[in-house]
Formats: structure tokens, sequence, C-alpha cells
């Protein structure tokens, strides 16, 4: 019960995931993106050494198609899995293990892979798809979020009993660097995707500040005075 | 403004991470900590560039001394970083640039190396080894979770007059493979410690069912049965 839009920005050549479930801590198990590399994500029943051997395989050369075949063959429970392996000029393979549970689908369009599993239906994956793909103009990270929006407001995942709510929510990007250009995470929530969207928009106030301080020490402001700029600014937008 | 435990298992040779701040997000800056090479945490004003530099660093062979040296020739504001490195045997090294601002230093305990700035004083540090010494037996997750609570109750960061709260917190724990054994954050929360408490707590009812899925998905029960015989447990 998992519902993600794996992609890479065909502008930036940023590879990235937004990803929303029942499970907590989701965010500890993006462990699959790397800059100039690729974007891998086992979900459903997870097989945590997966990502890190695809990404491995992916700076090796091999093609998702391929890489995608030997989780398969690594992996006695690989029907358990859902999969997708997305590498750094945008070949996507995916996969979703006829032992998933409930719906289980994966759609694959330019650049991206939407997937899920418990869902309420194929219209969350399509919904999660569309509002992808209608983000053009928006910067990669704020396209990924929309996307899991869009898939919580399809009616996101579905157990025996009814809907199950999103209890952990996470958005990452990588581009040029070894480090993480955009990591954000609700660990444990009643509505992860709406604390997602709050923590992202406020830690969008401070990305810049974040980034010049560590580029520019000397002349960074204390981030406590900077806190009451941000607030001012809140007052006056008010 | 941030306080930090790097520590180590002796027992087990499990690495970890322990780490708040009033900054949000902190645990999105933690690729530092690697199974089986060390871990690696430059903050302050960090560089990013530094903790994937030093692990692969570390992973080639170079001692934490070493590669300290290699940063402070790499980066012209090395001045302003604050860095702590621990290798998988438990050498540490430290730097606290004079950039720091507010109170600001690192402090080596038994197997583990305390760093903070920003803080209202030393006791910051104490505090800390204080907590992770506590109860050596226990898991090292439990172990970092105590040294940043230890922190915080020593008075954490800002000055004696003005106390700045811990918004962001996160705990990163490796084992041998090549994903975290314990991975659990705060981003975005006004009392980010007690927070991180809580989802520690609630995380570690979950992980062996989490793992038990990956290994044996045939036997698991599905998620939505397991918590409500979670909750029929605490009722």
């Amino acid at each position: 019960m998992t519902y993600t839009l794996l992609a890479r920005c065909p502008l930036t050549g940023q590879v990235g995931i937004g990803i929303a479930t029942y499970s907590i801590c989701v965010g500890l198990y993006c462990n699959g993106l790397r800059g100039n590399t690729g974007a891998v994500m086992t979900q459903a029943f997870v097989n945590q050494s997966n990502n890190p051997l695809a990404l491995k395989l992916l700076a090796q050369g091999f093609m998702p198609g391929h890489v995608l075949d030997e989780l398969k063959a690594n992996d006695p429970y690989s029907e358990y899995r859902q999969i997708a392996v997305i590498d750094r000029v945008g070949r996507i393979a995916a996969y979703s293990g006829p032992k998933n549970r409930g719906w289980a689908g994966h759609k694959v369009g330019e650049g991206y892979v939407a997937m899920g599993n418990v869902l309420a239906g194929e219209h969350v994956v399509d919904a999660m798809a569309k509002a992808y793909e209608a983000a053009t103009k928006l910067p990669f990270e704020r396209r990924l979020l929309a996307a899991i929006e869009a898939g919580r407001d399809a009616g996101g995942q579905a157990g025996n009993d009814g809907h199950l709510t999103e209890r952990s929510a996470a958005v990452m990007v990588y581009g040029d660097y070894d480090h993480a250009e955009l990591d954000l995470r609700v660990d444990l929530h009643e509505t992860a995707v709406e604390e997602l969207r709050r923590a992202f928009e406020e830690y969008e106030l401070y990305r810049g500040y974040y980034k010049e301080r560590s580029k520019n020490p000397k002349d960074a402001m204390p981030q406590f005075a900077f806190v009451e700029t941000l607030a001012k600014k809140k007052e006056v937008a008010q | 403004m941030t306080f930090s435990l790097i520590g180590r298992c002796a027992r087990t040779g499990r690495l970890g991470l322990g780490i708040t701040t009033f900054s949000l997000a902190v645990g999105g800056r933690c690729e530092g900590v690697a199974a089986n090479v060390g871990v690696c945490k430059t903050q302050a004003f960090p560089n990013r560039t530094n903790d994937p530099l030093g692990i692969k660093l570390m992973a080639e062979g170079y001692l934490p001394a070493r590669v300290m040296e290699m940063f402070a020739s790499n980066d012209t504001e090395h001045s302003y970083r604050q860095i702590a490195i621990m290798n998988r045997d438990g050498r540490i090294a430290a730097h606290t640039g004079p950039g720091c601002r507010g109170w600001a230093g690192h402090e080596e305990g038994t197997d583990c190396v305390a760093f903070g700035n920003g803080l209202v004083g030393p006791q910051v540090l104490d505090g800390m080894i204080k907590g992770f010494l506590s109860r050596p037996d226990d898991a090292l997750e439990h172990r970092l979770m105590r040294a940043i609570e230890g922190g915080r109750d020593a008075g954490g960061q800002g000055t004696p007059d003005a106390h700045r709260p811990e918004r962001s917190a996160a705990i990163k724990v490796v084992d041998r493979r090549d994903y975290p054994d314990v991975d659990v954050r705060v981003d975005v929360h006004p009392t980010a410690v007690a927070e991180l408490r809580r989802v520690l707590e609630e995380f570690k009812l979950y992980e062996e069912f989490y793992r038990g899925r990956d290994t044996d998905p045939a036997k698991a029960i599905p998620q939505d049965v397991f918590v409500a015989q979670l909750k029929a447990k605490r009722a």
C-alpha cells in the first residue's frame, strides 16, 4: 500500500521521487536515487538490498531492463515486489509482481513511472501520471508533489476495510552532487501528504538561505534573524 | 546552531549519528553514515560536499585525521565549518572552526564524539555524552536518542537569555548492509526532539514486521491487520 511517482526531469537531468504510504518512515526505504546514475524504487514487499544493488548496476552501464531482470533473478520473492528503474537518460523498466496485494500496477510515461499497490484502483496511478504531465511549468520537486497529491485526491490506498490514510510521505531530488538537492520527509503523521506539503512550503523559504550560508558563511545573517525577516514578510503578506 | 553525536557500538560495530537543530530538515543533510566505513558530519556552515567525500576517502583507507587535513586544504571556508569524523574502528577527528557562531565545541567520550555550535555552553556536550553512556548495553539508536535528549535537557541551543528550539532532528544507524538499519526523522516541528522520540518508539514496534515483509513476504500479514493487533495490545 503505497503510491509513488519516480522520474527524471527532462530539463535538468535531476532524478526524483514523490511517495506516500500507510507504512511509517517510508523515506528510510528511498535510497535509490543518485545524480547522473538513475532512480530506483522497490516497494510493496520491499527488498531493501534492491535499490543499492540496482544503482551499482546502472553505474556499471547496464540498461534498466537488464537491471530489473537481475533484481528478479536475485530474489526468491521477486513476485512480491513492485519495482521501477530509470536510468540517467530516462529509459525505464517497471514491474508489479503478481503477488502484490490489492489493486497494484504501474504506468510508464515519458521519463517517469507512476506505480502503486493496495490502491483504490487504476485511476490513482492515472491521476498521478496526469498531474505530473500537466505540471510541466513547475519546478521538478513541485511536479512530484502535485503527483502524490493527485494520487491522494483520486482515492489513494484502499485495504480490506476501506480507505487507508497516508501515514508517511517523502519527496527527494538528486542532481549534480553526491548529496541530495532536496530530501524532505514526514515519518509519522495522520495526514502525511498534507504535512509534507506544509513542510515543503516552509522549507522552500529557507532553501536559498541554507545554500548561501554554506557557500559564503562570512556574510550569512544569523538564522534567527532570518526567521524574523520571514515572520515580517508573512505579516506584510497578510 | 546544532548539536550532534556520532557513536559506535563496540559490541556490534554498528555506527550512527544523532542530530538536532534549529534549522529545518537536518536529516536530509546527513549523507555521511556508511556501514563498515564510518561517519562524517559537517555542520555550522556546512560544506555539503564534505560528507560524501569523507566517506569515499575512509573507504579508500584514509584515517579520520588525514581526511580532516584534506578537508582543510579543499575548502576556502574551512574555518566556518564544524566537522566530526569517526571510522569503523572508532578513531575520531573533530574540528570546530573559529568562524562558528555562539558557543561552539566538540568533546570525545567512550565510543563517541559530541559536537555543537550556537549552544548555551559546554554542558550541552557533557549532557549528550552522559546520555549516550547512561545505558551502554542498549541498541545504538536508543543511546543516540538519549544523547540528543541529554543535550536538550542541558539547555541545548541559544544563549543563557534566549533559548532556541529544536525544529528538526534525526537518527541514522548502519550495521553491515548498504542501507540503514534505522533512519528516523522529524523535519519541521516545534519540539523536534520529543517528536523524534515518538517516531523512534513507533518505528521500533514496526521494525520486525517490516523486515519480515522483506525476507519472508509469503508469511506477512496485511499491515492494517498488524496495526489492529498493535492497537489491541496497547488497550
